[in-house]
């Protein structure tokens, strides 16, 4: 129904600009990542069609400790109703 | 300063005496893993820390080069033959290995040349017996006890710290050890520095920088720079030896917070396209969620 999803990463770059995964390769990064001592505000807006009653709205933070292992490290989830006219 | 100078030479001559026998000869170079492990044996280490030695069984420290083949493949047959089109040699393999297992400092040239190809056999044969046979060897070589606690305790800062004494086991404290060995105290081995030394971007002999991490980059600039004072050690050794990080699920929670915010709502009439009835109230809602950086660097990183 909705899906969205916000990316926090490093870009490793070398030394002609090109993204890079090799430790000898990266000289420089763009930082893309959540940054210490900060919080960071992430807004979704959502509309749903005009016949729906209920959702089930689930946040979920996923962390990737590598391209092969991720865990979730938290999972809200909130149903609400609507009055529909 | 003064005071461990002092006590190197207090002490000097009771290391050479009770030492580990292995410390006593670093002067030459190691021709085989064994040899290279027996010059820093640190089997002894367990019978008096016994709890340390667990912790650290279970950290990556304990498993520093097999844990890494994969990319240290990558650096032999991508960087090194590749890309610079150079020779594989000892100086080349420090790049990853004063890291990784920083006992190769001590291993001859055909050593280091010969663990390089064991690597890349490791992680090319995985699974069959030649891949097998060099990850058990290679499972040899970690970032030990006498890894930090001698090898790095002073690196930091060579010159005001002085020379590093071979034989002795600095610790954070200093504490005695008995006849079990000589104990310096290293406030080095308290500090961020000190971690830094490998968790950041490790600059060669000969400039070259390598950036398998930037945990202190962020550290210093960000966190450091906005007025954060804790250490790595402050939150990474609150498990002890098993330096819990990435990979250690609670660890990431602890440095996460995660505030969600549901505000349902119904939005004007004829605003939103492709709905069943664009004259009706359309059911809506607005997630707010606040993500709080509570570590001492950038996430993620590492």
């Amino acid at each position: 129904m909705f899906s969205d999803q916000k990316k926090y990463f490093e870009i490793g770059r070398d030394m002609e600009g090109r993204m890079r995964y090799g430790a000898w390769q990266i000289k420089e990064i763009v930082d893309l990542t959540l940054q210490p001592m900060e919080i960071k505000k992430e807004q979704f807006m959502m509309n749903f069609d005009t016949d729906v009653e209920n959702v089930e709205i689930e946040a979920v933070l996923t962390y990737f400790v590598s391209g092969k292992k991720k865990d979730v490290v938290y999972s809200i989830k909130e149903n609400i109703a609507f009055d529909i006219d | 300063m003064r005071k461990i100078r002092l006590l190197i030479l207090l002490f000097v001559g009771a290391a050479l005496m009770w030492g580990p026998v292995s410390l006593q000869a670093m002067d030459k170079e190691a021709n085989t893993i064994d040899e290279l492990v027996s010059m820093f044996d640190e089997s002894s280490c367990i019978d008096c820390h016994e709890e340390i030695h667990n912790q650290w069984s279970d950290s990556w420290h304990a498993q520093s080069v097999v844990s890494s083949l994969g990319s240290i493949t990558s650096f032999i047959e991508n960087g090194l033959k590749k890309e610079w089109e150079t020779e594989v040699t000892k100086g080349q393999m420090l790049k990853c290995l004063d890291c990784h297992a920083p006992v190769i400092n001590y291993a001859s040239e055909k050593l280091a040349v010969e663990i390089a190809e064991m690597i890349v056999t490791a992680a090319k044969e995985k699974g069959k017996p030649a891949g097998d046979a060099a990850k058990k060897e290679l499972a040899k070589l970690r970032v030990g006890c006498l890894s930090c606690h001698n090898l790095k305790a002073l690196a930091v800062a060579p010159h005001w710290n002085g020379p590093r004494e071979e034989g002795m086991i600095y610790g954070p404290h200093g504490e005695d050890a008995g006849d079990a060995h000589e104990t310096l105290e290293s406030i080095d081995m308290t500090r961020s520095a000190f971690c830094m030394q490998c968790h950041g971007i490790y600059t060669a002999a000969d400039g070259e920088t390598i950036q398998c991490n930037t945990l202190s980059g962020s550290y210093q600039n960000a966190y450091v720079a906005k007025g954060g004072s804790n250490t790595c050690q402050d939150c990474h050794m609150d498990g002890g030896h098993i330096f819990h990080g990435g990979r250690d699920l609670d660890m990431v929670k602890k440095g996460i917070g995660f505030n969600v915010q549901i505000n349902p709502y119904k939005h004007l009439p004829g605003q939103i396209k492709d709905v069943k009835e664009p004259g009706k109230w359309v059911p809506s809602a607005v997630v707010t969620i606040f993500i709080e950086n509570k570590a001492g660097h950038r996430i993620p990183d590492g």
